[in-house]
């Protein structure tokens, strides 16, 4: 493999000033919050089976305490007494290349910073904070892969992370608003794009203008039975997708929010509606106002939240019978245990559908679809995430429902690949595309 | 004896004390996106329900440990208990005492066989430095220790001397997670109710 | 991945199944990778002209074209695209058309 290839001469190119400077940027990441979760572990194991890559693959290294041990014993290392003083008792050690190897297999290798460890282990470690930090150390020293740094670039030069020309996304929008005036037969319904003073501007992920445009169409249905007054911008505000969040280098995640906030504040929208997508949700809503260092001078909601306002003040009106294959519902980490969003999604989709079931466990609770932590860009790892996959696939199976409706375009690309390598013979939407489905008007 | 515990625990306390403040070093995050719950909520959360048996698939699958850890952590504080009403001369009323034999037993054979799951499971033992093993046997020690001192208080010397030891190592190795478990699931708490995500609203097991 | 083997050498293909070196591909390859990848045993017309049609714009850009392109270019509908090819436009037509793995949420 050329990348692996690739990766593996990087690492063997470090020199004495990179583990300084991985160092360095570790450190200024450590807040007291770290550097009390990097000082607290007891090795109890406990939260080996919390981790859907140890569900799948029970060795030492898919633990997710071993996964902070390796980060730990740099830290006790570098940055406390006993480190220093008596490493081999307490475990500690150099950052040299074989740790920094560990470190990379470890943070981008067996881990999407899902997080469904921290609430499972017996302290209390929220342990993705330290593989963030991590990740940010490894970037620093030229370590991040280069499809995930990739994605990011893309957004960077071309203010998407497909590299989609401002063209093609303008032609895609006019010919999606044909096609839902078609179906609705109105030839007033619109996608409108750059209106000023609209009260929100919807973002999307570059996924649907690209090759699965009917998302985009299903929420503008929404908003045209809602009568919603929105907009979508042409400039690099369209694009919710954050990779920045994933190789950790907060300079650059920066600057991809900096595009939304720019559009907002170029078309004087009120609130900032972000698509179905967790990572972009989790990005934009929580990690957003952090990489800027500033507070929004605007509001940001979820698209989900959004349908359920709808439903619950009668903007629309659904039609459950329209939607009667048995559904089940994927909880995307970014947007549920790290974002919030957990009942909202739940409530629309009750409406909306004839039969729901959850998978077990759910909500906070749920396993991450494998595709988390821009394990999807990371080809390297492919075998993994596959293999880590299997549990939600396991999920699915055992719930009985034909079609999995995922508030994620991330996770809706893994649970295809799931579909077909678990043979789990499902559909899978967004929530969207359900509330769309089942939209009567009463006119 | 009397002076070499109250010295190590005046060390523990110092040293316990000075972690406290290094981390503290480390300073606040100041946060600017707009708090969706509460971080108060979230922890309170984290310190009760939030810490259930039930609330935690890591300890349903994991029972057994999760009893022998309480028994253990049981055994130790009353140990601790037991060395400061000794230190003060106190004598504990027969039932009291009938109770603390319970709890510093049942401790001792908890620590052991976290001891013994340590060593045998391939994958703990890849996970556990020496401290591991230090930090569990000085304190099953204690408790095994205090147990056998109410049945022979001519042992009280040996105890004692390893209750300062087991005071003196607290804050080198792992037991200092006796002020970092309080700090780290605050943190844990207050970032996932800042989020809305502590208390959860539904059932996520269901 | 282990080369996929191919008139007696060896195809290189990422851990995805992605062409390594997107030049080596061929009208018999794409055949190959369609048994291969997507588990077709046939290629239909529709197959044909949506898969040329991205290997034509991958040649001419260096990219994959928006699936918008691809019905307008083919005159195969949205949704027959995504019947012709199981994993979709991305994991499906355009692997298949030979092209690198496209950057993003895929
Ligand atoms: S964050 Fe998720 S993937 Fe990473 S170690 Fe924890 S449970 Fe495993
Ligand atoms: S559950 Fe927490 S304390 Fe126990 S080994 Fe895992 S990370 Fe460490």
């Amino acid at each position: 493999m050329p990348e692996l290839d690739e990766l593996e001469s990087r690492l063997d190119a470090l020199v004495e000033g990179d583990f300084q400077r991985g160092l360095e940027v570790f450190r200024s990441k450590l807040k007291e919050a770290e550097a009390s979760y990097l000082n607290s572990c007891v090795h109890c194991g406990l939260c080996a089976s919390s981790c859907h890559y140890h569900r799948a693959d029970a060795t030492l290294e898919n633990v997710p305490a071993h996964k902070l041990d390796v980060i730990a014993a740099v830290f006790k290392r570098n940055f406390t007494a006993m480190g220093r003083v008596a490493p081999g008792l307490v475990g500690a050690r150099t950052f040299d290349r074989e740790m920094a190897k560990a470190w990379v297999d470890a943070v981008f290798g067996r881990c999407s910073l899902c997080g469904r460890c921290s609430i499972n282990c017996t302290i209390g470690i929220a342990m993705p904070r330290i593989f963030r930090a991590a990740r940010a150390a490894l970037g620093a020293m030229g370590l991040t892969p280069s499809d995930l740094q990739a994605t990011v670039d893309n957004s960077l030069q071309h203010g998407n992370n497909m590299a989609i020309t401002q063209e093609d996304w303008v032609e895609t929008v006019q010919w999606i608003e044909e096609e839902l005036q078609m179906e609705v037969d109105d030839p007033e319904a619109k996608l409108p794009l750059d209106k000023k003073g609209a009260k929100i501007l919807f973002t999307v992920n570059p996924r649907e203008p690209k090759f699965f445009p009917l998302s985009l169409q299903a929420s503008a249905k929404v908003f045209w039975a809602a009568k919603e007054d929105w907009t979508l911008s042409s400039d690099p505000g369209w694009d919710l997708t954050n990779y920045g969040l994933f190789n950790c280098k907060d300079d650059e995640a920066g600057a991809i929010t900096q595009n939304l906030v720019d559009a907002m504040e170029r078309l004087g929208c009120k609130t900032l509606v972000i698509g179905e997508c967790g990572h972009g949700y989790g990005a934009a809503r929580w990690e957003g106002p952090e990489w800027l260092q500033k507070s929004y001078p605007f509001e940001i909601k979820s698209i989900l939240e959004l349908m359920d306002d709808y439903l619950r003040e009668g903007r629309i009106h659904v039609d459950p019978s329209k939607n009667t294959v048995p559904v089940t519902l994927h909880d995307p980490c970014n947007l549920v245990r790290h974002g919030g969003i957990c009942e909202a999604q739940r409530r629309v989709l009750r409406k909306s559908v004839t039969t729901f079931t959850e998978m077990t466990p759910n909500r906070a609770e749920n396993f991450c679809c494998g595709g988390g932590g821009g394990q999807l860009s990371m080809a390297r790892y492919k075998n993994r995430r596959i293999q880590s996959g299997g549990v939600k696939a396991g999920q699915i199976k055992d719930t009985g429902a034909k079609i999995v409706v995922a508030p994620c375009h991330n996770c809706i690309d893994q649970l295809m690949e799931l579909n077909k390598e678990y043979k789990l013979n499902v559909q899978i939407k967004t929530v969207a595309e359900m509330v769309a489905d089942a939209i009567v008007t009463t006119a | 004896m009397r002076l070499l515990v109250l010295a190590s625990a005046i060390w523990t306390i110092l040293a316990m004390a000075f972690l406290h403040h290094k981390t503290k070093g480390f300073g606040k995050r100041t946060l600017f996106s707009k708090p969706a719950g509460s971080p108060r909520k979230g922890a309170l959360y984290a310190f009760t329900r939030g810490m259930a048996p039930w609330a935690k698939e890591s300890v349903m699958l994991n029972l057994p440990s999760y009893v022998a850890g309480m028994a253990f952590h049981a055994g130790v504080f009353s140990a601790f208990g037991l060395m400061c009403l000794a230190l003060l001369g106190f004598e504990l009323p027969f039932f009291l005492l009938v109770i603390a034999q319970v709890f510093t037993l049942l401790g001792a054979i908890g620590g052991l066989s976290l001891f013994v799951k340590r060593i045998v499971k391939a994958e703990l033992r890849g996970l556990s430095c020496p401290d591991d093993f230090v930090s569990n046997l000085l304190s099953t020690a204690f408790a095994l220790l205090a147990f056998l001192w109410t049945l022979v208080p001519s042992m009280e010397s040996l105890w004692l001397a390893e209750g300062a030891l087991l005071l003196i190592y607290a804050p080198i190795g792992k037991i200092r997670h006796c002020l970092f478990f309080f700090t780290t699931r605050y943190h844990l708490g207050a970032f996932f109710g800042r989020r809305g995500t502590f208390p959860p609203e539904g059932n996520s097991h269901a | 991945m282990s080369p996929i083997a191919f008139n007696g050498t060896a195809v290189e293909q990422n851990e995805e199944g992605f062409l390594v070196d997107p030049s080596v591909w061929n009208e018999e390859l794409a055949v190959v990778l369609a048994k291969a990848e997507e588990g077709l045993d046939q290629l239909t017309d529709d197959h044909w002209s949506v898969i040329r049609f991205i290997r034509n714009h991958f040649n001419e850009s260096g990219n994959a074209p928006m699936v918008r392109s691809m019905c307008k270019g083919t005159g195969v509908p949205l949704k027959r695209i995504y019947e012709l090819f199981p994993s979709g436009p991305a994991k499906g037509a355009c692997k298949l058309a030979g092209l690198p793995k496209p950057d993003g949420c895929v």
